[in-house]
C-alpha cells in the first residue's frame, strides 16, 4: 500500500470491527470460560481473580506489596493522541482502585503499519506517556505486534503497604456511596460515532474519559475509605454488585443522584445502547431489584459498560457529602449516589436495590 | 410510501443511524428492516418507542425481520413481550397442526346474508366440538370477521382464549379499513401466512 492509500490520521476507528460496542468479553462468558481453567493461588496473593478485584496484589513483606494490572482495547475515538490518553487513564485507574500508586508501566501495542502512517502510533504512544508521566510513573518498555486493527493499552505496576490496600469488600452498613465521575461513556461513544452528540457533549465525554483518577484517590485519602473500586466494563450496577457482595451487604442506588454525561439519556432512549450493556443486564439480572419503576433508558445506563470510569467510594455516612464536595472542588463531577445496607429477610449479599428519589 | 432496508452486516451503531434517518422521513409510512442480531432488535425497539412508532419483529432463522408502522403507540411492555413471543413463535414453528384459512367472509356461495351467518355457525360448531386448530388465518374479505361490529368476533376470541392463534392479513385489514380495530399482535403479513400454510399438517378453507 502506498502512502497515499493510508487511512487518514484522524480516522483511527475506520476499520475497527468491535469498537466500544463489543470489544470486551461479557462477565457471564468470562466466568464460564475461567471455570474450566485450573487455577492455583498462593498466600502472598492478597487480592486477585477470585473476588473480581480491579488488580492483583502480591505481598512481598508486611510493608510492601506489588499491585499489577493490564488493560488494552481497540480505539473508541478517532484521535490517536486521545486514544492513548484514554487507554492509559483506564489502565492506571485499576491501580488507584486498590488505593495504590503506580510506579511504572509497559506498553501493549497491536498495529497495522500498512494501513496507518507512523505518526499515528507515535501519537497514541505520546498520549499514553503523557498520562503515565502525570501519574508520576514511567514507561519502562513494551511489546508490539502487527494486527489487522489497532489495539493499545498498558500493564501497570504499583506499590502499596498491604494494610493500606482498599478492596471492593470492607464496606459497612449505612456507609454512603460516592461516585467521582458521571456515567454513560459507552452510550456516549456510540453517539459520538453516530455523529449524534453536540460538540459540548462530546467535549464533556472526552474530558471525562481522559481524566486521571489519581487526584480523586488523593481526595478520598482525607477520609476513612471502607471500600473502593472503579467503574469500568461491568457498568455501575455490576460494580456495585461486586462491592456489596464482597462486603456481605446490599447496595441501594438512587438513580436520580447519579450524574449522567450530557445527552446520553436521550441517546439511550433512541436505541444507542452498546452490546455490552445488554450483556451486563443479563449477567446481573438476578442481583438488581427495582424498588421504584424507572424508565428503560435509566436501566440501560446503569448497565452501560464504562471506559475510564470514576472511582466508587464507600465511606462513613458523615464523610460522604464532604468527600463529594472535595471532589467537586478539584474538577470531578462527583455525587453521593446511594448507601450500603445490612441484609434483611431473604436478601442475598450483592443485591442492588434501585430507587428513584 | 413503503420502504425496505437490509441492515445485515452493519456494525453498531450504523443500523440505528440508518433506520432513524428513514423514520425521520414522514413520507415513509411503513418500513421493513432486516437485521442480524438480537442487540439490533433491542436497539431498534428503543428507537421505535422513542419516536412513537409501532414495531413488530419476526425471527427468520438467521436474521430478524422488523416492521415499523407509523401512527400507533408502542405498548410499554413491548420488550418483555418480544422475548416471550419470540420463544412462542419458535415452538409454534416446530408444532405442526391444522390451519384454518379464511379468505372470504362467507361460507360457500348463495344468498349473501345466509352465507355470512353459515360461516359463523361453522366456526361456532368447530369450537363447541372441541377442535382447536393451530391457527385461524384471515385474508381478503375474510378479515371482515375481525370487525368489532360483526357477529363472528366473539367466537374468534373464544379460539384465541383457548390458545389458538387468530391473525389477519395487515394489507387486507388496511384495504377494508379495519386495521385500527384489530390488536397489533393479531395483524400478520403474507410471509407469516405462507409459513403457517406450508408447515401445517392440513389447511382447511371453508
Amino acid at each position: 500500500m502506498s502512502d497515499k492509500d493510508k487511512i487518514p490520521k484522524n480516522k483511527l476507528t475506520a476499520n475497527v470491527k468491535a469498537a466500544g460496542c463489543a470489544a470486551k468479553l461479557g462477565a457471564a462468558e468470562l466466568a464460564r470460560i475461567l471455570a474450566r481453567v485450573p487455577s492455583k493461588t498462593t498466600p502472598e496473593l492478597i487480592a486477585g481473580i477470585g473476588n473480581f478485584e480491579d488488580a492483583a496484589v502480591y505481598k512481598i513483606s508486611d510493608d510492601i506489596a506489588i499491585v499489577e494490572t493490564l488493560d488494552f482495547f481497540p480505539p473508541m475515538v478517532d484521535d490517536p493522541y486521545m486514544f492513548g490518553q484514554i487507554a492509559a487513564a483506564n489502565a492506571l485507574s485499576d491501580i488507584y482502585a486498590m488505593g495504590a500508586r503506580p510506579i511504572f508501566a509497559l506498553n501493549i501495542v497491536g498495529f497495522p503499519t500498512c494501513d496507518f502512517d507512523d505518526d499515528v502510533l507515535v501519537d497514541i504512544l505520546r498520549g499514553g506517556a503523557s498520562q503515565v508521566e502525570a501519574a508520576g510513573a514511567v514507561i519502562a518498555g513494551g511489546h508490539s505486534i502487527q494486527l489487522d486493527e489497532p489495539v493499545y493499552g498498558l500493564a501497570v505496576t504499583g506499590l502499596i503497604k498491604p494494610s493500606d490496600m482498599l478492596t471492593n469488600g470492607g464496606a459497612k452498613p449505612f456507609d454512603k456511596l460516592v461516585l467521582s465521575k458521571p456515567i454513560g461513556t459507552g452510550v456516549g461513544l456510540l453517539g459520538s460515532k453516530a455523529e449524534m452528540l453536540s460538540s459540548a457533549a462530546q467535549d464533556a465525554l472526552f474530558g471525562s474519559l481522559t481524566k486521571l483518577n489519581a487526584t480523586g484517590l488523593d481526595a478520598g485519602r482525607a477520609y476513612s475509605i471502607h471500600a473502593l473500586t472503579d467503574i469500568t466494563g461491568f457498568g455501575l450496577a455490576g460494580h456495585l454488585h461486586e462491592m456489596s457482595k464482597g462486603s456481605g451487604l446490599k447496595a441501594r442506588l438512587n438513580i436520580r443522584a447519579v450524574r449522567l454525561l450530557p445527552e446520553v439519556l436521550e441517546l439511550a432512549r433512541q436505541g444507542l445502547v452498546p452490546a455490552g450493556a445488554y450483556g451486563n443486564r443479563e449477567s446481573y439480572k438476578e442481583a438488581v431489584h427495582y424498588i421504584d419503576k424507572v424508565e428503560l433508558e435509566f436501566e440501560d445506563l446503569i448497565f452501560d459498560p464504562q471506559t475510564s470510569g470514576g472511582l466508587l467510594f464507600a465511606v462513613g455516612a458523615d464523610d460522604a457529602d464532604a468527600l463529594a464536595n472535595d471532589l467537586l472542588r478539584i474538577g470531578f463531577d462527583a455525587s453521593v449516589i446511594g448507601q450500603m445496607l445490612a441484609l434483611e429477610g431473604s436478601d442475598k449479599a450483592g443485591l442492588v436495590e434501585i430507587v428513584f428519589k | 410510501m413503503e420502504k425496505e432496508i437490509d441492515l445485515r452486516g452493519l456494525v453498531c451503531p450504523e443500523p440505528v443511524i440508518r433506520t432513524k434517518k428513514l423514520l425521520d422521513d414522514k413520507s415513509i409510512s411503513k418500513l421493513e428492516a432486516l437485521v442480524e442480531s438480537e442487540i439490533n432488535v433491542k436497539n431498534l425497539a428503543r428507537l421505535a418507542r422513542s419516536q412513537n412508532i409501532s414495531m413488530s419483529c419476526s425471527n427468520e432463522g438467521t436474521f430478524y425481520r422488523i416492521v415499523f408502522t407509523r401512527g400507533e403507540v408502542q405498548p410499554l411492555n413491548f420488550l418483555e413481550d418480544l422475548a416471550i413471543k419470540e420463544a412462542q413463535k419458535e415452538t409454534n414453528k416446530q408444532r405442526v397442526g391444522t390451519v384454518v384459512f379464511i379468505s372470504k367472509d362467507t361460507f360457500g356461495e348463495g344468498d349473501r346474508d345466509f352465507s355470512v351467518s353459515l360461516l359463523n355457525v361453522f366456526l361456532q360448531t368447530m369450537f363447541d366440538s372441541g377442535h382447536k386448530p393451530r391457527a385461524i388465518l384471515m385474508a381478503n374479505s375474510g378479515v371482515k370477521l375481525m370487525d368489532p361490529e360483526g357477529s363472528v368476533l366473539p367466537v374468534l376470541n373464544s379460539f384465541l382464549e383457548a390458545g389458538c392463534e387468530v391473525m389477519a392479513c395487515g394489507l387486507c385489514l388496511d384495504y377494508y379499513k379495519l386495521k385500527d380495530s384489530v390488536p397489533s399482535d393479531q395483524v400478520t403479513n403474507m410471509f407469516t401466512i405462507c409459513e403457517y400454510m406450508m408447515t401445517a399438517d392440513k389447511v382447511i378453507t371453508p
